[in-house]
């Protein structure tokens, strides 16, 4: 004979721990042997509840005169009979149930989109970023620097950051082997190189582009709201390796350490910034380029733009005259 | 190699403000104890106090200067009180061991002088020498060098300062601090001079009586001012006096040189010192060639301020080994380096601001910064940089900074206009 329904015993966040299959009613429940559905919970008396229909042909749930007795959802009054749907969740010593018929309406079939990440976690594509990072590090040790270098001067330098770099992935893979019981190094490896690949390409973009229009204030902004963006991203790549989270889920954790790394350094480069120095503060970034690919301006305008300036400062002297006693 | 442009710049030591002791050792002929006799007691020492702890901020020296009782001595002597009036006052303190108060009657902050009006009418005083006085002439300084006591101090008169902003008697003598406002005399006893200044090792400086004199005749009918307006009268002189210096500065006639691929402007005045000095060490993948002008000038405003510095730096950075990238690095750092003022504090200047944009000039393309910031103080005052990069070349580049000190903002603009305009490549 097939189940009418199941009984589900679930955990605190709502998750199915349990289910027994009911094949007729009326159904006992308790902590008792002879019951149909058993649940270990010291709270629950041996004869707690039972589930029938009623007159009128309605599931019902009846409190069996129980010590700590039945209740509507969870955790809410202590009630003696409780109408039954499927679906219906309720509450007995600290176990809560729910009541789903068979032809309960299911939630449509996900579709895993870890397929179309499994790239990531190849160990091709892991070699292959991974070793694009020390070349970059050493092209970059070298582009930096303005004196005579060795090749084992360049080669050295990144070292440190190629450490903690392999460092960090080897942190996430074993989370991800206590929490989902895979390693994936290999993918958190190809995150983090990716992660560091893209930043260098950016700060390469943002110096160009600061060399190119000086004039655009709001730049440091952008690149900081594009930072930003990187870092959820790394860490939405971390935890789709190394949590079960929802896509949802992992979204708006990647965010939240996103937005607070990131607002926390606007607040330290504000009160860095808001304390009085005798520093010029400019971008002198200089680039090497024909100078016809560079827009200018006339002398004219830079004088008059500098205007601008002289209202600045003088806008300056009225608040500290504002803030003098 | 990445010095600030604030600082090298001032190397003449002002006489206020006593600093470490040196011992006066000078022979004393057989007239100067007859001088010092028969001229110290209209000598005063001048100690500016902080009213709250009865502390000395300040010594120096001054002169009775007329028969009303009115005393001579430098603007930095007292220029505390000039800034903080609410703060300070003036004591002073005269041979016989009498201390009296004085008043700040007016102020020649260019000239660095000030009159005080003390209680001293009637009780004799220092004449103005009105004729010139030959080079070679023998002098004698009164002071209070180190608040040691009154001292004299026999000196040569060296003519007048011909490379410098403002006249100045070349007195070669020992004047330290805390002799400044006192009186250079000649041996009938006429004030040549008033101290001022020193290089060190006999180099000394005076102010010439005839600024004195003008400022007593300017001050003669003025009756007790407000100590507040002594400060937009400062800041009125110096606005006045930037004219007569920045006139003419980067104009058609100024001096050139040549700097690698560079046509640029050299010594615009008399009163600038020029150096060139060039960086090329073997160990070194580049070469820097440094051109380096300035005032050896300045007008003294407060501790924390001057004005009348005008200091310029052509730097041709050079390479035949360096890739572009790895050479735009070092270019780069370079056009960021040295970007913090030495001085200036939060109570009298703002932060400065920076303008930066890609230029076009006639004869090139570069990228431009401007910073300025104002004096709270003396409103309409700035200090300012413009610093200008060549760019378009690839191993080669030049950065050329000038900075102002005390200027208009229209000044500032004039400057950094002509200055960028007298920057140029040759074909």
């Amino acid at each position: 004979m097939a189940p009418l329904g199941y009984i589900e015993t679930l955990d605190g966040k709502g998750k199915v721990i349990g289910r027994q299959a009911i094949k007729s009613f009326p159904v006992s429940i308790g902590r008792a042997y002879t019951n149909q559905v058993i649940v270990d919970d010291p709270y629950v008396c041996p004869m707690h509840l039972t589930i029938a229909p009623d007159e009128q042909g309605r599931l019902a749930a009846r409190d069996l005169d129980s010590v700590n007795g039945l209740r509507d959802g969870v955790g809410s009054e202590r009630v003696a009979k409780l109408e039954i749907h499927s679906g219906t969740r309720f509450r007995i010593g600290r176990t809560v149930l729910r009541y789903l018929s068979i032809d309960h309406p299911l939630a449509p079939t996900a579709i895993d989109r870890r397929e179309k990440t499994r790239f990531l976690a190849s160990p091709y594509a892991a070699i292959a970023a991974g070793s694009m990072v020390p070349l970059v590090l050493c092209a970059e040790s070298f582009l930096s620097s303005v004196e005579r270098v060795t090749a084992i001067n360049i080669i050295s330098e990144p070292l440190p950051i190629i450490a903690t770099m392999l460092g960090w992935a080897g942190l996430w893979a074993l989370a991800s082997r206590l929490i989902v019981n895979r390693f994936s190094f290999a993918a958190h490896l190809t995150i983090v190189s990716m992660a560091f690949l893209t930043t260098t390409f950016l700060g390469i973009v943002s110096e160009w582009s600061e060399f190119i229009f000086p004039a655009i204030p709001l730049l440091w902004m952008a690149s900081l709201a594009v930072y930003g963006l990187v870092l959820a991203g790394l860490v939405y790549g971390h935890l789709g390796f190394a949590s079960p989270l929802r896509r949802r889920g992992r979204l708006w954790a990647a965010l939240a350490v996103s937005v607070a790394l990131v607002g926390m350094n606007t607040i330290s480069y504000f009160a860095a910034h808001s304390k009085f120095s005798n520093v010029m503060d400019y971008t002198g970034v200089l680039k090497p380029i024909d100078a016809g690919l560079v827009p200018t301006i006339s002398v004219d305008q830079f004088i008059d733009a500098s205007q601008k300036l002289k209202e600045e400062l003088n806008r300056l002297v009225q608040k500290a005259k504002g803030a003098q006693p | 190699m990445f010095k600030t442009f604030f600082t090298d710049v001032i190397v003449v030591f002002l006489l206020a403000l006593p600093v470490g002791r040196t011992v006066l050792a000078q022979s004393v002929r057989a007239t100067t104890p007859e001088i010092f006799k028969q001229y110290s007691e209209h000598v005063l020492k001048i100690e500016v106090v902080e009213t709250g702890s009865a502390a000395k901020a300040s010594i120096g020296t001054g002169f009775v200067a007329d028969n009303l009782g009115r005393i001579v001595t430098n603007y930095h002597v007292i220029s505390k009180l000039v800034h903080s009036p609410e703060r300070y006052r003036i004591e002073i303190t005269d041979q016989t061991g009498q201390t009296g108060t004085a008043s700040v009657l007016g102020v020649d902050v260019v000239y660095d002088l000030a009159v005080l009006r003390g209680e001293r009418a009637g009780k004799g005083f220092l004449a103005l020498e009105s004729r010139t006085v030959e080079q070679g002439t023998r002098l004698y300084s009164l002071g209070h060098p180190h608040d040691l006591g009154l001292t004299i101090v026999e000196g040569t008169h060296n003519g007048l300062l011909k490379h410098t902003l403002y006249p100045k008697v070349h007195f070669t003598g020992s004047l330290n601090p805390g002799m400044s406002g006192g009186p250079t005399l000649t041996q009938a006893g006429k004030v040549v001079g008033i101290n001022v200044a020193t290089e060190g090792n006999q180099i000394s400086f005076l102010m010439p009586a005839g600024r004195a004199r003008a400022l007593l005749e300017k001050t003669l009918n003025t009756a007790m001012p407000n100590a507040a307006s002594f400060l937009a009268d400062v800041g009125s002189q110096i606005q006045a006096n930037q004219a007569r210096y920045l006139a003419g500065m980067f104009g058609a006639n100024t001096p050139r040189i040549a700097l690698g691929p560079y046509d640029l402007p050299t010594r615009p005045a008399d009163f600038f010192r020029c150096w060139a000095d060039a960086l090329r060490r073997k160990d070194l993948p580049y070469v820097s060639v440094n051109h380096d002008c300035s005032t050896d000038d300045y007008i003294f405003v407060s501790s924390e301020q001057s004005s009348g510095i005008v200091r310029f730096v052509h730097r041709l950075l050079s390479t035949e080994e360096l890739n572009p990238l790895r050479f735009f690095t070092l270019y780069a750092g370079q056009f960021q380096a040295g970007n913090a003022a030495s001085f200036g504090t939060e109570e009298e200047v703002t932060p400065f601001r920076c303008q930066t944009r890609n230029v076009r000039t006639a004869s090139g393309k570069l990228k431009g910064v401007l910073c300025a910031r104002q004096y709270l103080k003396l409103p309409g005052l700035y200090d300012a940089v413009f610093r200008a990069a060549t760019i378009g070349a690839r191993n080669a580049g030049l950065i050329s900074t000038i900075s102002l000190s005390g200027v208009s903002f229209e000044n500032v603009q004039t400057i950094s206009r002509r200055y960028m305009e007298n920057i140029k490549w040759r074909r």
